[in-house]
């Protein structure tokens, strides 16, 4: 697949920027508010003056009116460290699901560079795979597009066992945006749980696909599970394809409910539905984009 | 219940061992084909859990279970047909298989075929269910072909050997010590049948047009040229044009349409140009015409082809001259007895004068004097009295009391036979009718009679050249059997096929099967005669004598005159469709 966007496309995604819920400490100068005081343009508070403040700082107004010497303080802007987690289970092999990961991925991931914020590309399946720092700067993009272009999806999902990883790889608290369809054996609640117990404001995006909810077989068939490879022969009556349709609905409502009642974010995209509509519409309904 | 094509025990073992191979090829497992599922936690999850089964999903599969052990079993009884049991003695015992080998058997069915394939195959499947018993099989037309033998090959080899070829006066065919008889026919013909005899019908109704009469006569008295006559009659259910066309050998004389209603027919008179040749053919052709044998009508005019008589003679008698100069069916040659030679002509005329060897070609002697090969001269008799006039085709319409003999001389030879004596016995006309002779004689000259100016010196003139000329003539006739003259020699049909000849009682018989010119050769003669098979009762394909007569009906057959098995093939056919259509949608899977 080639991960290629139309200019106007760029255009388009420059406008927009992602939005954390909350503040996070960066390391270098950015555009994003941090919890730190420091050298921003945005005024924030007073505090008493000290010997060997830089007495720059000094509210020479509020000296004459009060007669007290007061430092004026300023938001420190920073940037923001964004982890795009990347399902590359066999769950997720299918073209259009994967394809859709992917691109949402790299319109993520530039949105994040654009704003000068520091982007993580994490692919995970069991384990966490190895991660992408692209650098700073909108101009690195490609280097995201080269990195998704050449990811293959392998192995089983464990959502716990890749976070744990993470967990102990990564100590700076940031955006955690979780893409991938949430069919984890294990299941899907202990791995989210343990994303924003590290403190991170997580963002689910559920890829969904209409040939996971209808495989379109019927009558004596033999599945295959992509991920373990078992073999289950199954005599598909219409009445247990609806049952199964039932199950695969009641899994979607159980993620966005599971992230509603931890404060999750959570966004479902169709692997069916236009990209564009996905990232201009989708995202920002959702309140992840601005 | 009996079977059409083998024995019950057969016919039952194939269609146990049918359902069993549906149920054993339903039961067995098939490798189901695979399918990629991103995971199978969530099917577990649903397979795990007790779901109420709806009814259908309970009995589907003993539905789908009865549904191909119905298609296999339909398509066993499709090769089995069974049919009902004729009788105790039907299915075991020696078999009369007899084929209706009417013309009408050719028509064509609109179901594809004639009714002759159906009956064919109808009498190989009777044959096949013999058993091992003797089966026979006869026509109608021929009697007893072959058997009773219990060799199956060589009693299909037979079916397969026979056609149609009319005989619809031949008698029924008997076959001692047969058990059980079956008759298969269209019915066109009504025949009165013993009730043990099975019929079974491949009547299937079929439109036709016929050429039902065609024949020519030379020109009557007053009539400026010979006439043909046609009768063509449309059998259809339409209203049709017809086309009509007359050759004369290989010249086309006429051409006609003709617009004829249902049930119609129509008669057409041609006048006949003057010319050489006596072949006439009649050919008619219509959009809805199932059987062409009737299509062609031939024809044979009298005169057509003139006779060429050679009189021989020092000095041929004045009147009998001038007649033959002015007969026009006649082409006469005089010549004197040096120049008579063997074989230049139809019919020798030898006037007092006989030749020393016997003519190789038919001959009229008037007065002959005595030799050898001839026979012996009697006495002879002054004023003799002819007063029986003779029942000979040579004296028919011949009136003797208007002749005066001054003297005649009778001959006598084992081999002449004497038509017409004197009151004293004296032989006054005497014929010959053997394979290498035909000739007559009469016992007196012209000149010793009166009869150049009798009434009856034409007629007897033209009796006996036509008699001499043509062994056998007249109208068109059906094809069956025709007693000639024992003097025939050979019989040719159109394609100069010999017809075997029975002589019996001085007479010769010859069935005429097929339709046609055929060459009749007797004492040097040569006649045509013409067989047409075009009839009111062959052609007319509409009708049957075996509706609404309680005759048992065909086995084979179903309500629209289709075979039965054809349903049980599509009723497999349907629910095969209907299993495939509901597999496919999953209803019965």
């Amino acid at each position: 697949m080639a991960l290629r966007f139309e200019d106007d496309f760029l255009k388009k995604l420059e406008y927009l920027q992602v939005v954390s819920r909350r503040a996070f400490a960066g390391h270098r100068g950015a555009d994003r508010r941090a919890r730190k005081r420091g050298r921003g343009l945005e005024f924030a508070d007073h505090r008493g003056y000290s010997a060997g403040d830089d007495f720059r700082h000094i509210d020479w107004k509020a000296y004459q009116r009060l007669g007290r010497l007061l430092l004026r303080l300023f938001d420190e802007e920073q940037d923001l460290p964004i982890y795009l987690f990347i399902d590359s289970s066999r769950s997720m092999a299918e073209p259009a699901k994967f394809d859709q990961a992917r691109r949402i991925a790299a319109a993520l991931c530039y949105i994040g560079l654009a704003h000068l914020d520091r982007v993580t590309l994490l692919p995970f399946d069991i384990k966490l795979g190895d991660e992408t720092d692209p650098g700073r700067g909108k101009g690195r993009i490609f280097r995201v597009f080269e990195q998704l272009e050449k990811l293959e999806t392998r192995g089983p999902t464990d959502l716990r066992e890749a976070f744990k990883t993470f967990g102990n790889r990564t100590r700076q608290a940031g955006l955690a945006v979780v893409i991938s369809d949430f069919l984890d054996p294990h299941g899907f609640e202990p791995g989210l749980k343990m994303l924003a117990s590290m403190k991170h404001d997580v963002f689910a995006v559920h890829i969904t696909s209409e040939r996971d909810r209808d495989p379109g077989a019927l009558g004596e068939v033999r599945f295959v599970d992509a991920e373990t490879g078992e073999l289950r022969d199954v005599d598909v009556t219409p009445s247990l394809a609806a049952a199964y349709g039932g199950a695969w609905h009641a899994h979607q409502v159980e993620v966005e409910r599971f992230c509603g009642r931890y404060n999750l974010g959570y966004i479902r995209a169709d692997a069916e539905q236009p990209f564009e509509h996905v990232i201009l519409k989708t995202f920002r309904q959702g309140r992840f984009l601005q | 219940m009996s079977f059409s094509v083998m024995a019950w025990w057969q016919a039952l073992l194939l269609l146990a061992a049918a359902a069993a191979a549906a149920v054993w090829l339903f039961r067995m497992k098939i490798r189901p084909p695979r399918v990629g599922v991103p995971t199978l936690f969530l099917w577990r999850r649903v397979l795990d859990e007790k779901r109420e089964m709806t009814w259908w999903e309970r009995v589907r599969r003993a539905v789908s279970l009865a549904a191909t052990v119905l298609i296999a079993v339909a398509l066993a009884l499709a090769v089995t047909r069974p049919g009902p049991r004729r009788s105790a003695d039907a299915s075991r015992g020696r078999r009369l298989i007899v084929l209706d080998s009417s013309w009408s058997m050719l028509a064509r069915a609109e179901s594809g075929g004639t009714r002759w394939d159906r009956a064919v195959r109808m009498a190989h499947r009777l044959a096949a269910a013999s058993g091992g018993a003797d089966v026979a099989l006869a026509t109608t037309a021929d009697g007893l072909v072959e058997g009773p033998s219990a060799d199956t090959a060589l009693i299909e080899t037979a079916i397969d050997r026979v056609r149609p070829s009319g005989g619809e006066s031949a008698p029924w065919p008997v076959v001692a010590g047969v058990d059980s008889v079956h008759f298969i026919t269209d019915g066109a013909l009504a025949r009165s049948l013993d009730a043990s005899v099975t019929i079974h019908s491949v009547f299937e109704a079929a439109p036709n047009v016929a050429i039902t009469a065609f024949d020519a006569r030379s020109a009557a008295a007053g009539a400026k040229a010979p006439e043909a006559f046609v009768a063509i009659a449309n059998y259809a259910p339409a209203a049709q044009k017809v086309r009509l066309t007359i050759t004369r050998d290989s010249t086309m004389i006429a051409e006609r349409t003709v617009d004829l209603g249902p049930g119609e027919a129509g008669y057409q008179a041609f006048p006949i140009a003057s010319g050489k040749g006596g072949r006439l053919l009649a050919r008619v052709s219509a959009p809805q015409n199932a059987l062409d044998v009737d299509d062609e009508a031939s024809a044979w005019l009298p005169g057509g082809e003139p006779i060429a008589v050679t009189i021989v003679a020092e000095e041929p008698a004045a009147a009998l001259a001038r007649l033959l100069k002015d007969a026009p069916w006649v082409t006469p040659t005089f010549v004197t007895p040096a120049q008579y030679r063997q074989g230049r002509a139809d019919v020798f005329i030898f006037d007092r004068w006989a030749p020393p060897a016997p003519p190789n070609r038919p001959a009229l002697l008037l007065a002959p004097p005595a030799v050898a090969w001839l026979g012996t001269a009697g006495a002879d008799e002054k004023a003799p009295h002819w007063i029986q006039p003779g029942s000979h085709p040579v004296l028919e319409g011949v009136d003797p009391l208007t002749l005066e003999i001054k003297r005649a001389r009778g001959l006598q030879a084992p081999g002449l036979t004497v038509v017409a004596q004197s009151e004293k016995g004296t032989p006054l006309v005497v014929v010959a009718d053997t394979v290498d002779r035909r000739l007559i004689a009469l016992s007196f000259a012209v000149a010793d009679s009166n009869l150049a100016f009798a009434h009856a010196f034409p007629v007897l003139i033209g009796n006996a050249l036509e008699w001499l000329a043509q062994p056998s003539f007249g109208p068109s006739r059906r094809p069956g059997r025709m007693t000639l003259p024992g003097s025939t020699l050979r019989v040719t049909d159109h394609s100069g096929n010999a017809m075997p000849l029975v002589r019996a009682g001085g007479f010769a018989v010859v069935t005429l099967a097929t339709p046609g010119l055929h060459l009749v050769e007797a004492g040097g003669a040569r006649g045509v005669v013409a067989v047409n098979v075009g009839d009111p009762e062959v052609s007319n394909l509409g009708r049957s004598s075996l509706a609404g007569k309680g005759q048992p009906s065909d086995a084979a057959s179903g309500a629209g005159g289709r075979p039965w098995w054809t349903y049980a093939v599509i009723g497999a056919f349907l629910l095969a469709s209907i299993e495939w259509w509901t597999w496919q949608r999953r209803v019965t899977v």
